[in-house]
């Protein structure tokens, strides 16, 4: 991200409340990830330890250290989707789009060579009721079956 | 509190027995200091209680009724009733042998300290620590994170991800530049988790992905003797100066130099 844009991002947060996050909500938003040197250059303007910054953005799973391809598929990893077979779910699609990596740090973040789709994995969406679930570019799926992978794939533009 | 710049003394009770304690003082000083024992790892005198490793628990007795408490951050005041080995702490503090067995499998400290109470196993699946820069030690106390940033006031640590998958480490795991190598974090950390190394020229902090910091050598022996942003940072802060002569000494040169000077002994 350029200096200018970052600049106005941060014209608009005059508050300290809610800023830091705010602000890099916005560059997460923006840049579909959080540069390693914006984040160097947003703790300079702020005057923020580095150190404090990234603590934040590897606390929340909202933010991602790597870029993010067009549609973003998040499989919820929480305990009852767990239970419910969401390690099957990440496994088919990480099968069809031909991805590999291992989630088991609590952290998976792939991107097809293409860029056209990344996978992450996250706790608990509130819809355990309907578990497995998973997003895609904010659309909820529940009761996800490794058969309906492709089906779901495919609305994105996925070919098989 | 203090009485004409003296402490008021006051009386409390521990396990049924009455003390004289001093008013105001942390708790768990009290007990160390009457020879009543706590288990604690996380209270450092530099920083305020914190409260984090959860060891020295105790109980605390108002109107009958008990409630277990961190000895760390409770101040004693008159009438203070503390019990310290109900079955209830010692139930708690088991466990939570158990769990820092598991959390940090290669501290001798914690299994030292574990046995001494009686733990030597733990249930809990113990952390893989393969490649670990901490050498699976860390109990993820903060105090060294709280003492690089609240004391030396440089942040060049922090806490990184969170559950179980926290770790402390500088930001992006890579050299960092804040820090002025003083190795504060390597002398609060309970379980010697920490490790530098000093070269020949450099201040390595290997648990802190390698940062390192250029050593300012001696400018009477040529030895290096302290990390150079250190020194400068002290440097700055002193009102007056030390004298330019002596300024880029050791402390070893700096003595011999000045107990010379004061016996009039020619410097060479
Ligand atoms: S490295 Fe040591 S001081 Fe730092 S959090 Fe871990 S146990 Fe505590
Ligand atoms: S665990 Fe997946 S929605 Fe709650
Ligand atoms: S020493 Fe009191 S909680 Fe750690």
């Amino acid at each position: 991200m350029d200096e200018r844009t970052l600049d106005e991002i941060i014209g608009r947060y005059p508050y300290p409340s809610g800023r830091t996050l705010g602000i890099l909500r916005e560059v997460q938003i923006k840049e579909k990830h959080i540069p390693m040197d914006t984040l160097k250059l947003v703790s300079e303007k702020l005057d923020t330890p580095l150190s404090d910054l990234f603590s934040l953005v590897t606390f929340y799973s909202f933010f991602s250290l790597k870029p993010v391809g067009e549609h973003l598929i998040t499989v919820c990893m929480g305990t009852p989707c767990h239970v419910k077979g969401a390690e099957k779910i990440l496994q088919s699609i990480q099968e069809h789009l031909g991805l590999s990596g291992d989630s088991s740090d609590g952290k998976y973040l792939e991107t097809t060579p293409d860029n056209k789709f990344t996978v992450e994995i996250a706790r608990c969406f509130g819809a355990c009721s309907m578990a497995p679930v998973l997003h895609v570019d904010g659309d909820l799926y529940g009761y996800v079956t490794p058969e309906k992978i492709p089906e779901i794939l495919t609305r994105y533009g996925w070919k098989r | 509190m203090p009485v004409n710049g003296r402490k008021r003394m006051v009386t409390i009770t521990i396990n049924k027995n009455q003390y004289l304690a001093e008013e105001g003082e942390i708790f768990l000083l009290t007990a160390m200091r009457l020879k009543i024992d706590i288990p604690h790892l996380c209270y450092e005198k530099a920083l305020d209680p914190y409260g984090s490793c959860r060891l020295c628990m105790v109980e605390v007795v108002t109107c009958g009724k008990t409630e277990m408490t961190p000895a760390c951050t409770i101040k004693v005041h008159n009438g203070l009733e503390i019990l310290t080995d109900t079955p209830e702490v010692i139930k708690h503090r088991n466990i939570l042998f158990e769990l820092y067995l598991a959390e940090a499998p290669k501290s001798e400290v914690i299994k030292e300290m574990a046995a001494k109470y009686g733990v030597t196993k733990t249930r809990f699946l113990k952390k893989i620590v393969h490649d670990d820069p901490l050498l699976g030690k860390c109990i993820l106390c903060g105090l060294c994170v709280r003492v690089c940033s609240e004391i030396m006031g440089t942040c060049a640590i922090n806490f990184i991800n969170r559950g179980p998958f926290t770790v402390v480490n500088t930001p992006f795991y890579e050299h960092n530049p804040d820090c002025a190598g003083c190795a504060a974090c390597a002398r609060v950390c309970p379980t010697n988790a920490i490790v530098f190394e000093d070269t020949e020229k450099d201040r390595v902090m290997r648990s802190w992905s390698g940062t390192t910091v250029p050593m300012m050598t001696c400018s009477s022996c040529n030895k290096p003797f302290a990390p150079e942003k250190l020194m400068h940072e002290i440097q700055s802060r002193l009102d007056p100066q030390i004298n330019e002569d002596i300024r880029n000494m050791c402390p070893e040169c700096r003595r011999r130099y000045i107990s010379r000077r004061e016996m009039k002994i020619p410097i060479t």
